[in-house]
């Protein structure tokens, strides 16, 4: 049985194909983002299933990204797994991109997946190294999330520039961890398939300041 | 001859729009999702909110058409997608949503520009006579194209500046009439008479537009008139500011016509339902003997159906696009 595993939801497209039944990424492509993620995003798609040797229809279930992160970015990801799951009548299991980035192998029980939210905010999600969430995902200040935190023996797995840690490396996520994690979850409504974006805009902020 | 059926999508802005056309005129089903009531809020649209909206609803309202017309996306032959201009973020999702569907049924797409869509809806009321001048009036767009056969564009001019519905709303929101204001300025112009000074905007050789000193100009007089405690007469300032921008518009619309020797006006674009524009370019139209096609209202304002309509005739010429296709937030029509 063959998924399709999509992320663009942190300047980076992430790819997957994997064969549930023997548990192997068929094909995977994870690459930083170096132009237009709409341009690119449909070749390397089209590639992955090519090289799974199957058909777009032979795709049994997908697991999508859906946030938090670049809100255009997870846009484009959820908006091609809602089409593509509603067309075709498959299952659709939605990820954290918290969860993704803390599935990154560490020798730490303590995990946090964060991406930079600028402002001294970062949207970051706490898991332990079975990706049980420890702490849910939340945009928070860095220094509230440190001092969350200051308890524990943690590393921060990240592809932003993060100030103020002290344990901190570069994603190198394992998506057989995450998909073991999830293959038993409920499939979601394609058409509730949404984005996760953990923080409202900026105009809506602005109405609900000058309404209160 | 075989029928040809285009599902297109039209996201540009704060409309979530699918539809089912045929051979370029028939409309099997479309609908229109609009966000108006969630921007009328912000007194605009908000962007993000708008892609965020897009999003939330862009497979229900193809599920919606297609049961409306009672089709599969197997019986459809083509894929057409609004691929700009307009807001980033909103066109992006529809992009995505139709290259998926490109993609997983392996049909062509065809990537449409959304003035050819404002100006294809009137391929919808009757067949579109060549040669022909276009005039796009709405909130994004003013501009004149002249188009010598099927989907062939010559633009000839264009706004500077603001478009007209923008100037519109602007104002409206001056003399504080809710948002979208254009329509309820129109009619407030009805019920009043034109005594208010204002410049006529860029009366010049050219079949360029400018709206934005005027829109200026109404913006100065209302902040002097309240400095004076004097009582602003709304009607009376519609009344002469849409007076000032229908004039305009038809003037060198009817310039156009006659330096390009067609017969053949059609207007297009969420402004082309103004009453007052309407009138003056019916009674211009009447003069000169020249066909006057205006699309109703459904038409006239953002909708799937109208990109249905150009996607036939681009598909047809072969205009075919890659799955790498993006989005445009600003491109030439050509």
């Amino acid at each position: 049985m063959m998924s399709l595993f999509i992320d663009t939801s942190n300047f980076r497209l992430i790819v997957a194909v994997v064969d549930e039944l023997s548990n192997k990424v068929i094909s995977y492509y994870n690459e930083k983002l170096s132009g237009d993620l709409s341009v690119k995003v449909f070749d390397v798609i089209q590639t992955c299933i090519e090289q799974a040797n199957i058909k777009p229809r032979e795709i049994e279930k997908l697991y999508c990204v859906t946030g938090p992160g670049s809100f255009t970015g997870v846009r484009i990801g959820v908006t091609i797994c809602k089409t593509f799951a509603w067309s075709l009548n498959k299952k659709v299991i939605p990820i954290s991109s918290l969860e993704v980035l803390s599935s990154t192998n560490t020798n730490y029980k303590t995990i946090v997946g964060a991406i930079d939210a600028r402002r001294d905010f970062v949207y970051a999600g706490v898991y332990d190294e079975n990706l049980n969430i420890k702490h849910a995902d939340k945009y928070i200040l860095i220094e509230d999330l440190k001092e969350l935190l200051k308890n524990e023996d943690y590393c921060v797995v990240s592809d932003d520039e993060l100030n103020g840690f002290e344990n901190i490396v570069n994603s190198n996520i394992d998506v057989l961890k995450i998909i073991n994690k999830h293959k038993n979850d409920e499939s979601v409504n394609p058409h509730k398939l949404n984005p996760n974006y953990l923080k409202i805009t900026e105009a809506e902020a602005n109405l609900k300041k000058k309404n209160d | 001859m075989k029928d040809t059926f285009i599902l297109a999508f039209e996201s540009s802005c704060d409309e979530t729009s699918v539809s089912i056309i045929r051979n370029g005129c028939d409309e099997i089903a479309t609908v229109v999702l609009s966000q108006m009531d969630i921007h009328a809020e912000y007194g605009g649209v908000v962007p993000e909110i708008a892609s965020r909206n897009h999003v939330e609803n862009i497979t229900l309202v193809i599920e919606q058409c297609l049961e409306k017309a009672n089709m599969t996306i197997e019986e459809i032959d083509a894929i057409a997608i609004t691929y700009g201009p307009g807001l980033i973020g909103s066109l992006l999702v529809g992009l995505q949503a139709a290259k998926t569907l490109a993609y997983i049924y392996n049909k062509p797409l065809v990537p449409v520009h959304h003035i050819a869509g404002h100006i294809y809806a009137n391929n919808l009321v009757k067949p579109m006579k060549f040669p022909l001048m276009a005039l796009v009036v709405s909130g994004g767009h003013t501009e004149l194209v002249y188009m010598k056969e099927d989907y062939s564009f010559k633009k000839i001019g264009g706004t500077l500046d603001d478009a007209v519905g923008e100037a519109y709303d602007k104002v409206a929101r001056v003399i504080k009439v809710p948002y979208p204001g254009g329509p309820i300025i129109d009619r407030l112009a009805y019920e009043g008479e034109d005594t208010y000074n204002l410049p006529i905007p860029l009366n010049d050789d050219s079949y360029n537009f400018s709206f934005s000193g005027l829109k200026s100009a109404v913006i100065n007089l209302h902040h002097n008139e309240e400095q004076r405690g004097n009582e602003i007469n709304k009607a009376n300032l519609a009344c002469s500011f849409q007076n000032r921008v229908s004039d305009i518009l038809v003037k060198k619309t009817m310039k156009a016509m006659k330096e390009y020797n067609v017969k053949n006006l059609i207007v297009a674009g969420g402004v082309a339902a103004n009453k007052g524009l309407r009138s003056k370019l019916e009674k211009e139209c009447k003069n000169n003997g020249y066909e006057l096609t205006i699309p109703s209202i459904k038409y006239c304002t953002d909708n799937a159906a109208m990109i249905g309509a150009a996607g036939y005739y681009a598909y047809k010429l072969g205009r075919i696009a890659d799955l790498n296709l993006n989005s445009k937030a600003n491109d030439i029509l050509k």
